[in-house]
């Protein structure tokens, strides 16, 4: 009983190979299609708004770190935390 | 210089045609309905939006966004966001031809004039450059010396941009764009050869397009094709009004943008059919960029074509 | 049929060598999809003919914000910012920034069933607190101005560097500082890696010098003959001064056309006098009933460490072109806190001009290890002064906060951008653990903090 269960699991597996070989071909020819993560210069028309900035508005963070950092105990992560003022 | 802009409309059998000129070409809008009202608004509408990209692109403009680029002798020049997207899908041409398409190359028609002029008696151009005209001028071009960002251009000083192999299809596209956004009635748009349409016509009809033959037979007759276009553009890229023949060799006006020299064996005409205008028209130069291998890349890429060589 | 035909022949062609080529020349119908499609659609704003021009001019953003907490301190700050680009993609940037406090902070006291009475920080003069109010302290007016200046350039391919001042001067404090960096792109500028230093110098002059920590607050006539000598006995100094330190390392990589994301990491040192000389805490009793308010002390040096993450991600037409930016910053110190922040934004086009932007923002933080509500009597030992480090400051104290708003934005005629923002920002200490003596079980020793701020923009 116990062997025939081996030898059925071990049947089993071998279908597997087969599926797994195909989905690493696609990601092998995936990866070898576009090298590494990220895009080509023609393809930054979205990441060239504004708004996909990583700090979309300078002065808003400034305004926003300046009053977190007298009201909390955390600063920066972002940017310096920095001395700056006398508030905290 | 600027020829004076008006529209003309015709009443046809089930719709109207509207005729204006822009881009050194004649233009074409058809728009299938009896809404008169409708297709002056159109017409208006078309025709400003063709005129506007002719002003802000067109290199013969000194007032045009292409000129004072063109002009800045080496500094930074600051464009908007459809100046950066243009330049942006130029990149794309650029790389996706492997260098060979080059909005650059502008600057060799300093040296090429393809203006058809000829010597009476033996038939060859008159104006035909030497090795070293094309060398020298082949110096100012170069996309990848082009430095941009979605700011700015910076155009190193003695090259220029021309907008030419992009601007006609992009005004059709754009004139699609805005046609549609203002009616769901068939419209067709026509810059010179260069077409797309909203959709088929009413009745699941599709468009009849003449497609014209580069040359004219003995009689001086157009020889033309007629294709059946139910929706997207058609573009054509060829030598049919602009070439130069010397020592009987006949040299058309798409000129390889890493050697300066037309392409050799090119077809004489290529007209594709895709989803945009500009798609279609980019397709039909790369492929005449191709030389003798044009239809074989058209083929390749499974893109309806025709061919004349 | 010819068309078929011939695509089988091509693929017959096919070997390891072509592989490259092939897959390119393939990829062209599908690549020029993309890029007629990136340029088409897109929306673009077609209004007058648009001129190019010089890119020699300055760029201005301005703002002016007003930030206003329930019955305690109100402020409005201004910033004016100039960008210019030079020639060879130089940037500088100038900044100003004026801010004016006024109102009333607490103190550090808790609150207690019966009136209390504290002297103000300048030693001139005493203020009441009713019974069952958090004791606030409302001498603090200040005005403060503030200058930076910027100035960044490329230094070689892919490397751009930045060099920066910061100086700000107030009544009471001055601060000096001085910042740099280097970043790196590679990967066809895909990837950043960047890494910054900046060190700031603040000279701190309190109105009344700098308390003796621990001493007690001298509650009494300030009108008295022997008062100021009294007075003086419980300050040390006049000024005192901090350095801050800190580091920066972040990396930044595009994920794909509609994905960017950030990781950060900062060390930072403070060193100096990091002590509030206007806050005390309450010694109570037994019962709960202040006897003394002394003065607090803290460590002179803190060393703290974030570590950062953050992602923005561009929609498609489906979810109207949104743009989501979304944050999560862990910080944690060797004064015991650690602390969480989550920040979210959605950018959503209203129009071709304007957007509306939701905001909001989670913060949670721990309690420093010296943090104490209050002090009871019986931990002193042998009216021995108090050694080691102790503040009631609920900044430093266990809490989370809130913040939710939303900003408006349009462009005007002409590429102008004016902008409106509005946040609601709710502070709510909480206990860390201490069990409070039975009288202050009927009151609120860990009040709610509200404010609401509002700023208006414009960019020209």
């Amino acid at each position: 009983m116990k062997i025939n269960k081996l030898t059925f699991e071990v049947n089993y597996k071998n279908h597997k190979p087969k599926f797994k070989l195909t989905l690493l071909a696609l990601i092998v020819a995936n990866l070898t299609a576009c090298s590494s993560l990220g895009v080509e210069p023609w393809e930054r028309d979205l990441l060239a708004k504004k708004e996909m900035a990583l700090t979309s508005s300078p002065v808003d963070a400034a305004l926003d770190d300046h009053i977190y950092f007298s009201k909390e105990a955390s600063s920066g992560g972002k940017s310096f935390g920095g001395g700056g003022c006398g508030c905290n | 210089m600027k020829k004076k802009r008006s529209l003309k409309l015709t009443k046809q059998k089930d719709g109207y045609s509207v005729i204006f000129n822009a881009m050194a070409s004649p233009c074409e809008v058809l728009i299938q309905t009896q809404n008169k009202p409708l297709v002056i608004k159109i017409a208006e509408m078309v025709s400003k939006e063709v005129w506007r990209i002719e002003d802000k692109y067109s290199r013969y403009d000194s007032l045009s966004v292409c000129s004072q680029i063109n002009t800045s002798g080496g500094k930074k020049t600051i464009i908007d966001e459809e100046t950066y997207l243009l330049l942006n899908f130029a990149e794309q041409c650029y790389q996706l031809s492997d260098g060979l398409f080059d909005i650059t190359s502008g600057v060799l028609r300093k040296t090429w004039s393809f203006d058809g002029a000829f010597d009476k008696k033996t038939g060859e151009c008159k104006n035909f450059p030497s090795l070293i005209d094309v060398k020298n001028f082949l110096s100012f071009v170069g996309w990848t010396r082009v430095n941009y960002d979605q700011k700015s251009i910076t155009l190193p000083q003695g090259m220029e941009l021309d907008f030419g192999g992009i601007g006609k299809e992009y005004a059709v596209d754009r004139s699609i764009l805005l046609a549609k956004n203002l009616t769901n009635d068939p419209v067709l748009v026509n810059l010179g050869g260069d077409l797309a349409v909203t959709g088929p016509r009413n009745d699941n009809k599709s468009w009849q397009v003449a497609i014209e033959h580069p040359d004219c037979d003995s009689l001086g007759q157009q020889q033309d094709m007629i294709v059946a276009l139910n929706q997207g553009a058609l573009a054509t890229s060829g030598d049919a009004r602009r070439y130069l023949i010397k020592d009987g060799v006949r040299y058309g006006h798409v000129l390889n943008a890493k050697t300066g020299w037309p392409i050799n064996h090119a077809p004489r005409s290529i007209t594709t059919v895709a989803p945009q205008c500009i798609q279609a028209g980019i397709l039909a130069t790369l492929a005449l960029l191709q030389g003798k291998h044009a239809e074989d890349f058209l083929t390749e890429q499974d893109i309806t074509f025709w061919a004349r060589r | 049929m010819n068309n078929i035909k011939n695509k089988i022949n091509v693929s017959k062609k096919y070997d390891i060598k072509d592989n490259m080529k092939n897959n390119k020349k393939c990829n062209i119908k599908a690549a020029l999809s993309l890029a007629t499609s990136a340029l088409l659609g897109t929306t673009v704003i077609v209004g007058n003919v648009a001129h190019a021009q010089d890119a020699d001019e300055w760029q201005f953003e301005t703002a002016f914000l007003l930030y206003s907490e329930a019955d305690r301190v109100t402020a409005g700050e201004g910033i004016i910012a100039g960008t210019k680009t030079f020639d060879n993609d130089e940037i500088l940037n100038l900044k100003l920034t004026v801010d004016a406090l006024t109102g009333a902070s607490a103190n550090g006291a808790v609150v207690q069933p019966k009136a209390q009475t504290f002297t103000r920080p300048s030693g001139n003069g005493q203020y009441v607190t009713t019974e069952g109010e958090t004791p606030l302290d409302d001498t603090f007016h200040d005005t403060r101005v503030q200058l930076n200046a910027q100035w960044t350039q490329p230094l070689a391919d892919n490397i751009t560097g930045s060099v920066g001042a910061h100086l700000s001067k107030e009544y009471d404090y001055l601060s000096l500082g001085l910042n740099g960096n280097l970043a790196y792109d590679f990967n066809k500028k895909n990837s950043t890696i960047s890494m910054g230093l900046s060190h700031f110098q603040d000279t701190f002059t309190p109105e009344g010098g700098i308390p003796k920590p621990f001493s007690s607050m001298l509650v009494g006539d300030s009108s008295s003959v022997d008062w100021d000598a009294e007075f003086a006995k419980t300050r040390i100094g006049d000024s005192e001064n901090k350095s801050t330190t800190d580091m920066l390392v972040g990396f930044t990589q595009v994920i794909n056309r509609r994905m960017i994301t950030a990781f950060n990491y900062s060390y930072s040192i403070v060193d100096g006098y990091l002590t509030d000389p206007f806050k005390v805490i309450s010694v109570l009793d037994t019962e709960g009933l202040a006897q003394d308010y002394i003065y607090e002390n803290r460590p002179d040096s803190r060393v703290k460490q974030s570590a950062f993450m953050q992602t923005k991600y561009h929609f498609d037409d489906s979810l109207f072109n949104t743009v989501a930016d979304v944050s999560y910053r862990y910080m944690w110190d060797d004064w015991g806190i650690n602390s969480h922040t989550i920040d979210t934004r959605f950018t959503i086009p209203v129009g071709k001009k304007s957007y509306i932007e939701p905001h909001i923002r989670y913060y949670q933080q721990g309690a420093a290890d010296f943090y104490k509500p209050y002090i009871i009597n019986e931990e002193f030992v042998d009216e021995q002064p108090i050694t080691g480090f102790v503040s009631s400051d609920y900044r430093i104290g266990e809490m989370s906060a809130i913040t939710i708003g939303a900003k408006y934005g349009v462009v005007l005629n002409g590429g102008n951008e004016l902008s409106f923002r509005i946040e609601y920002y709710r502070q709510m200490p909480t206990n860390a653990g201490f069990t409070d003596p039975s009288a202050l079980n009927r009151l609120d020793v860990y009040p709610v903090v509200e404010a609401v701020i509002a700023q208006v923009s414009y960019s020209f």
